[in-house]
């Protein structure tokens, strides 16, 4: 099974993770509408005002105004993902999001019967992201690095698919522990055939 | 999944005895038997969990009121592993324009059918859409619906009975109750 194969062509990104892409076909499923990685937040900022770090939730169900961040991690392994979260709400009070944890995965699959499929979207088996078939787009025309005057009015300043900045440190450094994990991870992904990210430009890529 | 044929036998915790919940049903009729007097409401059901509580609701309403009952296909009652949409497996028998519309649900936990159906009703043009569940588990909400009556708010829990079910089972049970653990695959 190709998770991605059933999705409208017309707006089915490259996801970072199968779970994404299961969510994605629950939200359509539902006439949910939904973006993926459309906005990036900067959360963290030196001196000079240069983004050290920022977080692009997963989806943004435009309808409803509301940031959908999952993570199918291990819960003791989610203290990053807790700290980004705690960081957006004190600069973005006003922007709404809810983070999914791998234990709110689950219970959606099993709530729909298919928490066999939860393993396999789980944790780092889950993880293939093919390469972003085009750049971040920016929709404000200010550049990345560049801090709001006031974080806590300013908007999201990406748009489009993987927000995320080449440049951000933090970013870098995943870009780390991908290489790391790759073999395993793409060894697992071969094997799941339902993961299967073949016809997709590049292969596939694993984040962290 | 092991059934045993005592369905009491798979619970491991009676959240809600039959006497809190007719005690909350009456209390619910009441309120809405209040709020909507005098104006016409139609009450519709979401099959097939809340049969239990929409027959206990609108024998404890006391003013006019007529029934619907509508159906609609679960994300995980596809046939195939293939996408779609929602469907309206069962629609409404009578128009609700102009009328006031109570939706009757048994749970409301990610709230994503009934943002889907309250989407859908709305193209209707009822006088007024309100929403009446026995159950709230906010813990799992996706999509945040505002409730205009709401029976008990349940922890994250697996519950069953009085029309809540596992596998189509355990809808007869006069209390909700948590499923044992050992009855399905535990999701965490």
């Amino acid at each position: 099974m190709d998770l991605d194969a059933d999705l409208d062509i017309r707006h089915a990104p490259a996801f970072a993770h199968a779970s994404e892409a299961e969510l994605a076909r629950i939200l359509d499923f539902y006439a949910v509408a939904w973006e993926y990685e459309p906005h990036t937040f900067p959360i963290l900022f030196d001196r000079s005002g240069t983004v050290l770090e920022s977080f692009s939730p997963d989806f943004y169900l435009t309808e409803l105004d509301l940031y959908l961040e999952l993570t199918t991690l291990k819960q003791r392994l989610v203290r990053k993902k807790n700290r980004k979260l705690r960081r957006l709400r004190e600069l973005y009070p006003d922007v709404r999001i809810k983070l999914l944890y791998a234990r709110d995965f689950r219970a959606l699959l099993f709530k729909y019967g298919k928490l066999s499929l939860a393993d396999a979207l789980t944790g780092a088996d889950g993880q293939t992201t093919p390469p972003r078939a085009r750049p971040p787009r920016r929709i404000d025309g200010a550049p990345l690095v560049q801090a709001p005057t006031d974080p806590a009015s300013a908007g999201p300043i990406g748009h489009g698919q993987g927000g995320r900045s080449a440049d951000d440190p933090a970013r870098r450094g995943d870009h780390a522990r991908r290489r790391v994990r790759r073999t395993r991870a793409e060894a697992r992904a071969r094997a799941a055939s339902r993961l299967s990210t073949a016809g997709e430009p590049g292969g596939m890529e694993v984040t962290a | 999944m092991t059934r045993r044929p005592d369905l009491t036998a798979d619970v491991s915790e009676i959240l809600l005895s039959e006497e809190q919940i007719q005690a909350k049903v009456l209390e619910l009729g009441r309120r809405i038997s209040d709020d909507f007097a005098g104006r016409e409401l139609t009450l519709v059901s979401v099959l097939k969990g809340s049969l239990p509580f929409m027959a206990d609701l609108m024998r404890s309403i006391t003013i006019p009121v007529q029934i619907d009952l509508m159906e609609v296909s679960s994300y995980g009652g596809m046939a195939t592993e293939s996408s779609g949409l929602v469907r309206i497996l069962k629609d409404l028998s009578s128009s609700i324009d102009g009328r006031h519309v109570l939706i009757v649900e048994d749970i409301i936990d990610t709230g994503l059918t009934l943002n889907y159906l309250v989407r859908y009703l709305r193209g209707k043009n009822p006088a007024s859409l309100k929403i009446c569940t026995l159950l709230d588990k906010p813990a799992r909400r996706l999509v945040e619906i505002a409730i205009d009556y709401r029976g008990f708010e349940i922890p994250d829990q697996f519950v069953i009975g009085y029309g809540l079910d596992y596998g189509e089972a355990y809808r007869n049970l006069r209390f909700v109750g948590v499923l044992r653990p050992e009855v399905y695959t535990d999701p965490d």
